[in-house]
Formats: C-alpha cells, structure tokens, sequence
C-alpha cells in the first residue's frame, strides 16, 4: 500500500517536472519531437532507477559505518556521472541497437538534475531499499508523462496561431503553466 | 601507460584536499546542525509552557493508537521540580503530505498549546493553519492551531462543530485536529499512570 | 580595470545566465516563491562559483586536460557539500524551505558553464570579476521574480506585509503554475528586449 502511494505522489501529486521544477533543461530542450522525448524519458528511467540502486548501498553500507556522510554530494555525483559512462560503454559495444536510439542521450543525463534529486532525496526521506527503487520509478515515469505531454502539444503548436510575443520559449512556459494547473488537482489524491 | 598513472595521482590528490577540507568544514558544523531540532524543539515548548524549565525525555513510553500518526518525541515538561505537563511531537499525513505538530498537554488534561513545526499543504489555503496572520476567529485574533489551547480533551474534537476549520481547507482541518487529539489523548492516558500517586495523595487528603 | 569592470558587467546584464543565456533555470524557478529563498540560493550560488573559479583558475596550469571534468566535479561538489552544511548549522529554517536544491548546486549549469568556458582559462582577478558578476547576475533575477511572486501571491516581501489588508493575495503566483507562468512571460519580454539590443546595435553601426 505504502510503496503504491509512494508510486502515485512521485508521478502525478509531486510531478517532477510541472510541480517541482527539476530536470528542466531537458524538459524545454528534448520536447520538439515525441519520439524523442520518449526516448529520453526512457534513458532518464533507466540510469535513474540504476543510480538509485547503486547509490543507496554505497550510502548505507559504506558511508553511514565509516562516518562519511558528508561526503554525499561528492560521491553521488561521481558515480552518476562514471555509472552514465559505463552504461554508454557498454550499449555502445554489446547493444549497438540500443544504443542508437539512446546513447544519444546518456551524455545529457549526467547534468539532470532530476537523477540526482531522486538519490538524495532516498536518503533524507529515509526510504528503505525498495522503497527507493519504487520512488526512483516513481520520479522517472512522471519525468516521462511531462515529456510526453507537452512533445504532444508542441506538435499540436505547430500549427497553431501563437501570439508574436510568446511564439518560441514563452509560449512553453505558458503551456507548463496549464498543465500545471491540471495536474494540482491530484494533490488531494492521497490522504 | 605512465600518463594514465599521472592522471590518476592528480585526480587522488584532488580529491583527497577535497575530502579533508571537508571534513574540516563538517568537524566545525556538526555540533550545531545536531544540536538545531533540539533548540527549536526548545524554543516551541517554552512558548507553549512558558514557566517550564526542566524537560524529561519520555519519547519511550507514549505511544501512539493510531498507525498513521507517529509520534517523533515526547516530552515531560516540568517547572523548577514539579511536572506541569507533557509535550508530544507527532506527524501524520495531511492534505500535501506529512504533517508535524508540538502539542502541549497540561496536567489537568487540557491543552496547553499547538505549535505548527512542518506542514506542506497548499499555500494560502492548508498552509494557513501555520500562518501566523491568518485567524480563524478574526475579532479576538485567534489562530487555527490557537484555538485548540484551554481546550478540554474530554470535548469532541470534531470540525464545523467545536473546532472551526480553516476557509476552504477541510481536510487540513481535520487531519491537523485528529493529530492534536490522538497525540492529547495518548499523552492524557500515560499522565493518568505517573500522576496516579500524586494524585491519588491529593484526593486523598480531601 | 577597465577591462575587469567589463567582465563584471557581462554578468549582471549582457551574459545574464538566468535571462540570457538561459541556464540554470531549475533552482530559479523552484526557489523563488519567497524573497528570503531566493536570496538565499542566490548568495549560496555566488560562493560556490567564486571559489569553484578561484580554486580552478589558480590550478590551471597542473589539471591535466583529459582529466578536467571529473576534477572540476570534485571542487564543485566540495564546496556545494560546505554551504550545505554551512546553512544546515546556521540557517536551519532556509536550508529546509530550499530542501534538495542547495545540494543541487552542483548540477547547475551555470558553474560547470563558467569554470570551462572561463576559470579553466583565466589568471585571478578577471576570475573574480567574473563570478561575482554572474552570481550578482542570477542573484538580481531571482530576486525580482520572487518579489513579483511574492507580492502578488502572498502580499508579502520577504515576509513584510507590503500590501494593504484589505489586498486578496493571488495565490496562484506562489503554486508551481504561477512559477512557470511568470518565467515565460519574463522569457517574452526578454527576447523583445534583445531584439531591440540588436536592432540598436546596428543603428550604431550604420551612423
């Protein structure tokens, strides 16, 4: 039951992207075209949920004992950032299909900040291994709807008459704005 | 082969200087991050007892009934030797998630007080039960959390009746009024058991 | 001098990370619902850039190239690591409201951005320029979009009541909606006002 709400508050109530505002660069930047915006909803999935695992032990079994907690931030990063380096090395050698359509995205991945907020935020909220792996999911999938949602009204845009003043990046913000709006209504889904 | 190795020693240089500056900068800080939930814990429990001097830890022997609301901390309050009452720290979930209270009992099973310590919910609605401008009873300036102090454990607790919610907000105001009851009742209950002899010499006297 | 006042001014107008080049929007936008938050990150972002750049461009010369990035991580993350734990001891209520975003620190594209474009280049003095700059330059923003949300949505301005009382706040302003909604209209005006930067630029250079 906890980890379902778990689920549910990561994707629709604290929406990653529409109420917490992280990840934003990609958000704006990979949105022109709905497959790739799925592309890399998925790519964020995987290192995110891979992050989190790799992170969690390395907090609790290494850095609690030791009395190193101070040095999260520092090796939280670090292993994101060698973790995306490996996953690229390794799709590029054993599944170059994969690859293709996702290692183009890897490199952007390290800077989401939204990867690195899951895994600290594992820890502070004091998750339990699986219930981290589920908030991990959680983030990404609500990540992936937010991308998938406004590539789709992006398309729609395209052919629709923007005002002069907010034709390009405004006009994003705007769209966010509303779809913002919608999604405050989930915030009493869990009680 | 040997550049590899020279790269290495530099990054290991780097980040050992990183590593011991930081343990510097957190040997400093360490004292006073800890001691910080314990001076606004403080700070909260002598506005609500203002006489209080003494606290007694006794997060150990109250314990909550209802599996949704936790309670963090509990504490014996007390003036120069004598117990005046009971504070307990409890969260349980509100509209926008977790909530966190302070509330006061005092020996005569009444409510001393209720402070706000964390609350999530959504701002100039459910938020304004932690608003210290925002008054549920506007001609004698009474806050939500306010209006709760004096208030007898023995009433209903019960929104729109004895409790007035806060506009538009119903479900804070009931999430944070059964917060305020089930950490009071507990509380009520485990004073019954250590006042018992006191008590029981008074009435005996009489 | 001339030449440092230059770079500091780059900063705070014409290289503005937040309204021109656009980056490190994520903590922009989630910290400004109060003025306090968004002085706060932005002081917090000024002193991780300042010595991240000091730190980088006084080491320039034995940072091995092909090992730069995972070296300039490590200094960034240290001292994002000290302004936590600095805020964590001496501010408690302000590293709670800004939450994970002061750990955040470290991803922001605006310091990665300037020590490789600029530190990793650079002797002292224009170093310092040029981090104070952006980080004036990011601070100002922030500021001004929180006083707007802050204001409107609140009727407050760093937690003074500056409206009148009979003033119903616009709560939307301080929801994430009301956040992205006054960025995008900042965005509007800002291309507008590049626009007519350009367009007197080459009326400068036709006269």
């Amino acid at each position: 039951m906890d980890l379902i709400k778990i689920f549910l508050v990561a994707v629709l109530v604290n929406n990653v992207v529409l109420m917490r505002f992280l990840a934003l660069c990609s958000y704006i930047g990979m949105t022109s075209d709905v497959g790739q915006s799925v592309g890399m909803g998925f790519a964020v999935t995987f290192v995110t949920v891979l992050a989190t695992a790799a992170t969690w032990p390395i907090y609790h079994f290494i850095l609690v004992p030791l009395g190193l907690t101070f040095l999260q931030i520092l090796i939280f990063i670090l292993v994101i950032a060698s973790l995306v380096q490996l996953v690229e090395f390794y799709l590029k050698k054993n599944i170059p299909g994969l690859y293709a359509s996702m290692g183009i995205y890897l490199p952007l991945i390290t800077t989401n900040c939204a990867i690195l907020a899951v895994t600290f935020e594992n820890i502070s909220f004091k998750y339990s291994f699986i219930e981290s792996i589920v908030y991990a999911v959680g983030v990404s999938i609500g990540y992936l709807l937010a991308m998938v949602l406004l590539a789709g009204l992006r398309d729609r845009m395209k052919s629709s008459p923007v005002p002069k003043f907010l034709q390009g990046t405004p006009i994003l913000f705007i769209t966010t704005a509303l779809i913002g709006i919608a999604f405050m209504g989930f915030s009493g889904l869990i009680k | 082969m040997k550049g590899i190795a020279k790269l290495g020693l530099v990054l290991a240089i780097f980040a050992a200087a990183a590593c011991a500056s930081l343990a510097v900068v957190y040997a400093i800080t360490k004292p006073q991050i800890e001691a910080q939930d314990q001076i606004a814990l403080t700070a909260s429990l002598k506005e609500i007892f203002p006489e209080a001097v003494n606290f007694e830890d006794v997060t150990d022997k109250i314990a909550s009934k209802d599996p949704n609301i936790k309670f963090l901390n509990a504490v014996l309050v007390k003036s120069e030797n004598a117990p005046i009452g009971v504070a307990v720290k409890a969260a349980g979930p509100s509209y926008g998630g977790q909530a966190t209270l302070l509330v006061g009992i005092t020996l005569q099973r009444s409510i001393a007080g209720v402070r706000v310590l964390e609350l999530k919910d959504t701002p100039g609605l459910g938020a304004n039960a932690n608003n210290p401008g925002y008054f549920v009873k506007k001609a004698e300036k009474v806050t939500f959390p306010g209006q709760f102090t004096g208030k007898y454990l023995t009433d209903a607790f019960a929104v729109k009746e004895d409790v007035i919610a806060i506009t538009a907000s119903t479900i804070t105001s009931k999430s944070l009024t059964k917060i305020i009851k089930t950490a009071g009742d507990s509380a009520a209950e485990w004073l019954e058991t250590v006042t018992a002899d006191t008590s029981a010499e008074t009435t005996g006297g009489k | 001098m001339k030449s440092l006042w230059k770079t500091f001014k780059q900063g705070i107008i014409y290289e503005n990370p937040l309204l021109m080049l656009m980056i490190g929007l994520c903590s922009a936008l989630a910290v400004t619902s109060s003025v306090s938050n968004g002085i706060g990150m932005g002081l917090a972002m000024t002193f991780v850039l300042l010595f991240s750049e000091i730190v980088i461009s006084l080491f320039r010369k034995v940072i091995p190239n092909s090992a730069r990035i995972p070296i300039f991580i490590i200094i960034i993350a240290a001292f994002t690591t000290m302004v936590d734990l600095v805020m964590k001891a001496y501010f408690p209520e302000l590293s709670k409201s800004m939450g994970v975003f002061i750990p955040l620190i470290v991803v922001n594209c605006i310091i990665m951005g300037r020590v490789e474009a600029f530190a990793s280049k650079q002797s002292f003095l224009p170093v310092v320029f040029d981090s104070l700059g952006m980080g004036l330059g990011y601070t100002w923003v922030l500021v001004a979009i929180a006083a707007f949300r802050e204001i409107l949505g609140n009727g407050t301005f760093a937690g003074i009541q500056v409206m009148p009382g009979n003033f119903q706040p616009i709560l939307f302003f301080i929801l994430p909606p009301g956040g992205f909604l006054v960025f995008g209209l900042l965005t509007s005006f800002n291309i507008w006002l590049k626009n007519r930067m350009a367009k007197s630029e080459k009326a400068k250079e036709r006269a």
